[in-house]
């Protein structure tokens, strides 16, 4: 203990440092850095000024680990001579470095080399200090908005002959819409001094008709042409974002709620084409419309033309003070709407389990409380928008009380014609008309913006398999565990140091109780979560050198609860060969003990099973989930306790199709009864993600261990269920 | 509901470590674990063995002496690290991401959530968990907060 000190004294750290990381929290539990310094020979805890708060000499070390607390977690050391105590408390937000820093001094304990690299992780962005939603992400605040704006405008690119045609159509129809205004003038004027006459009249009347029809045949043309663009737009970002979604790892998955994920593929979608297809070229029009107009009014009268556009500014003020907010509410609303739609997702997708349990009202009650909160949130954007909207329109009848106040004071003084009176009175109503819209345009640019944000964070996200070329690399089937720790919390490992071999076509039973790491394996065989330390060997090579769509094509999985596509049994027997030949679908069918049954059924092969195979028994879907892996014909098979939710006899017969499914293939299974791994040629005894025992059936039954424990303990359960049924 | 034990004493021993000693046996590692930490705060205080096999759960710590009372909140502490949100100063939202900037009872903290929709979790009306990107909670009572930081709050969620 005389190397471990553990009160503040300025005394430098010994040795070139090897590990740095940063605490969170200080030793009262308070928010305030702490550096945890690691070196050759000691590992230190600093204050921000450098004093040494504690030290701990790594020869002195017992034990060194990242406990997870609630929210956090601390670095506890147990020296060789008992003692225990905390080196350092932090946040979840570097917990995770922790457990590392742990495994690298107990290394350096072991006098092993140092395998753990912790370089600096960014979690502030440099530029703003604002925290980063992901560690070495970027920083959405100091995000360049006209480049995201850039990027959305690139799904314009495969119909740029549209866009072109869109944007002169728009330019035609702002010339178009200038020019009625101008013939008013003639006319009134030319009623006015007497200089009208009929012909001239006639040829005004018919060019303002001629400019009326080419308006109404653009406007025609032009709306025709953003609905095309509306519907191919938004399909084809349906189809990016729903394609990177698929691509993406299964923890992303276990983040977000299905609702969520949809919503991303549906709504953010909508909200970016919207902004492309509608905001986008209103803009763009009424832009050029409130130049020209200005332009006009300024060509007629410079005084009048700044005397009426005087409450544009006021406009400007009541935008900032209304739209900004307004916002963040329609967010809100989207939020509320999303809850709602969570809700109704939820209690449908479980209505039996909500009819079995009488809780109609608890739902409607949960769903009432949803619609309440949108309801109320929709109402209070709503009555701001129409406040906003309100005050709006006084500012524009402002403007036409003072052209008729000033402006008619220049008509009375004679410096202004009565016809460039209505001409400006008309001009009016072109540049205050879309100014009251001007600001809602900010508000589309936020929504469509927040809506890009979060489209673009699912297709710049990582895909899981980023080089799938399609080709097919046959596998022989040995896989390799080498010290693989993994947690689904980083800072928390599920798997421990876990090593094994399998040969090529070995039947491999994980054994444990639950919690013990046996599902958590076979999610790491199946690359469905990857290793944080260690590695899982596929044929002698690291299986992350694999590519993994050729990797996971010669994996098949059944799982306790299967899967199936509302679609035909065909179908879903052939869902991992679609070229399958209908010989090839029944004799997967009768090798999974599935044929009989099919054909008992009215539709036989082309039966529909319903959404997620509810038209059929539990024993069904599941002898037509193993048809399918059958066809799948994998290299490695993992069943995940595929017999345990059936009764005897079906066990029974998924027992058989089991049988005929794992012939020549490296099989995991998991059981819920033991004995139905009597035929594994090796089982593996899990216990808090660490291998207590291996060996065969016989060889654990014989050493009276955690596996024979298991066994006399499901024996005798067995009993008193046997019991409690006569 | 639980088993009910009689404790002794819980000490410290070594330094760093705590024991516990009830009527019928003593404990060499144990860790104290609230039942319904957000629901029922303060109350159902679980004392768990170190395989984590229930020893007792008490219904109301406050009755505890002192003498066992104390340590055992000090390993409470120790053991929670979610704050409780005293105060919000600030609530930013830039291309759907949420900045807070918050006075916490462990002192200032700011941090950033994703979708609010799927990172606020109202545990009844008035109370709710904010998730940060990093997965630390943050405990929020509507009610305890100023008219400003419920204002802001009410903006956000």
């Amino acid at each position: 203990m005389s190397s471990t000190l553990q009160s503040a004294q300025a005394v430098p750290v010994e040795g070139k440092p090897l590990i740095e990381l940063e605490a969170d929290l200080t030793e009262d539990g308070r928010y305030g850095a702490r550096r945890v310094v690691v070196t050759s020979s000691h590992v230190s805890v600093l204050e921000p000024g450098g004093a040494v708060l504690s030290r701990v000499a790594i020869e002195d070390i017992g034990t060194i680990k990242n406990e997870p607390l609630v929210s956090g977690g601390r670095l506890r050391v147990r020296t060789k001579s008992g003692d225990e105590l905390t080196l350092a408390t932090y946040s979840l937000t570097v917990a995770h470095r922790f457990s590392d820093l742990a495994r690298g001094v107990e290394e350096l304990a072991a006098g092993s080399e140092l395998t753990i690299a912790l370089p600096q992780e960014r979690t502030r962005c440099e530029k703003c200090g604002l925290p980063l939603p992901e560690a070495d992400g970027f920083c959405p605040s100091c995000l360049n908005r006209g480049k995201t704006l850039i990027r959305v405008a690139a799904y314009l690119k495969p119909y740029k002959t549209r866009t072109a045609v869109l944007v002169l159509l728009s330019m035609t129809s702002t010339g178009l819409n200038l020019v009625p205004p101008l013939i008013q003038r003639t006319l009134v004027d030319g009623f006015k001094d007497g200089t009208m006459t009929t012909p001239l009249l006639l040829q005004n009347v018919g060019l303002w008709g001629l400019l009326a029809l080419a308006a109404s045949a653009t406007q025609i043309f032009t709306g025709r042409n953003m609905a095309f663009l509306a519907a191919h737009i938004s399909a084809d970002l349906r189809n990016a974002v729903f394609r990177a979604v698929q691509g993406l790892g299964i923890r992303y998955f276990d983040r977000k709620p299905v609702g969520a994920i949809a919503s991303r593929v549906t709504n953010d979608t909508e909200r970016l084409w919207f902004f492309l297809v509608d905001g986008l070229p209103f803009f763009f029009i009424n832009v050029l419309m409130f130049f020209g107009v200005i332009g006009f009014l300024f060509w007629t009268d410079v005084g009048l033309a700044t005397a009426i556009l005087l409450p544009i500014p006021l406009i400007g003020l009541v935008s900032m003070y209304f739209w900004k907010p307004l916002s963040i509410m329609f967010h809100k609303v989207s939020q509320k709407m999303a809850r709602l739609h969570m809700h109704l997702n939820e209690s449908l997708s479980g209505i039996r389990v909500v009819k079995a349990f009488v809780k109609e009202d608890f739902e409607f009650g949960k769903f009432t409380v949803r619609n309440r909160e949108w309801r109320d949130t929709a109402y209070a954007g709503e009555r701001r928008w129409t406040t906003g909207f309100g005050i709006m329109t006084f500012f524009i009848a402002l403007a036409a009380l003072i052209n008729w106040g000033y402006g008619g004071t220049l008509v009375i003084q004679g410096r202004l014609t009565l016809g460039e009176f209505v001409m400006v009175n008309s001009y009016l109503l072109l540049v205050y008309g879309p100014l009251q819209w001007f600001a809602q345009i900010n508000n589309w640019f936020s929504r469509a913006m927040a809506g890009a944000e979060r489209v673009f964070e699912v297709l710049d996200m990582a895909a899981e398999s980023p080089n799938d070329d399609g080709a097919v690399q046959p596998l022989r089937g040995e896989v390799a565990f080498e010290g693989v720790r993994f947690g689904y919390d980083k800072s928390n490992p599920v798997i421990r140091n876990m090593s094994f071999d399998v040969k090529a076509g070995e039947m491999i039973g994980l054994v444990g109780h639950s919690g013990s790491g046996k599902s958590t394996t076979i999610n790491l065989i199946a690359r469905f979560y990857e290793p944080d330390a260690g590695r899982i060997l596929v044929d002698g090579r690291d299986y992350r050198e694999l590519d993994l769509a050729d990797f996971r094509r010669q994996i098949g999985i059944v799982l306790q609860e299967p899967f199936l596509f509302n679609g035909t049994i065909a179908e879903n027997i052939a869902y991992g060969k679609p070229d399958a030949t209908f010989d090839e679908i029944v004799n997967a069918a009768r090798a999974a003990n599935a044929h009989d049954f099919i054909l008992a059924k009215q539709d036989g092969y082309d039966t529909v099973v319903g959404e997620r195979g509810a038209r059929l028994s539990g024993g069904e879907r599941q002898r037509v989930s193993i048809a399918r892996a059958i066809l799948h014909d994998p290299k490695i098979l993992i069943l995940d306790e595929a017999t345990s939710s059936v009764d005897v006899e079906t066990e029974r017969q998924i027992q058989e199709a089991i049988q005929n499914l794992i012939a020549n293939r490296t099989t995991f299974a998991i059981a819920h009864r033991l004995t139905t791994l009597r035929t594994a040629n090796r089982l593996i005894v899990l216990e808090r993600g660490e291998i207590k025992e291996v060996g065969t059936h016989d060889e654990l039954m014989q050493a009276g261990g955690v596996f024979a424990k298991l066994v006399e303990t499901q024996r005798q359960i067995n009993q008193v269920v046997e019991v409690g049924n006569v | 509901m639980s088993k009910e034990v009689r404790i002794v004493k819980v000490w410290q021993e070594p330094e760093g470590r705590y024991r516990l000693e009830t009527e019928d046996r003593c404990y060499l590692a144990f860790r104290p674990a609230w039942s319904s930490p957000l629901s029922r705060p303060g109350r159902y205080l679980a004392l768990l063995d170190g395989k984590d096999g229930e020893i007792t759960t008490i219904p109301d710590p406050q009755a505890l002496p002192p003498e066992v009372l104390d340590p055992l909140m000090a390993m409470v502490g120790e053991r929670y690290l979610s704050p409780m949100v005293t105060e919000i100063l600030t609530i930013r939202m830039e291309f759907g991401i949420t900045y807070w900037d918050t006075m916490t009872e462990r002192g200032r903290r700011d941090f950033a959530t994703q979708s609010l929709q799927e990172n606020v979790h109202w545990l009844a009306p008035g109370h709710l968990i904010v998730t940060d990107v990093s997965g630390n909670r943050y405990e929020v009572h509507v009610d305890r907060l100023d008219p400003k930081s419920r204002r802001l709050l009410g903006n956000a969620v």
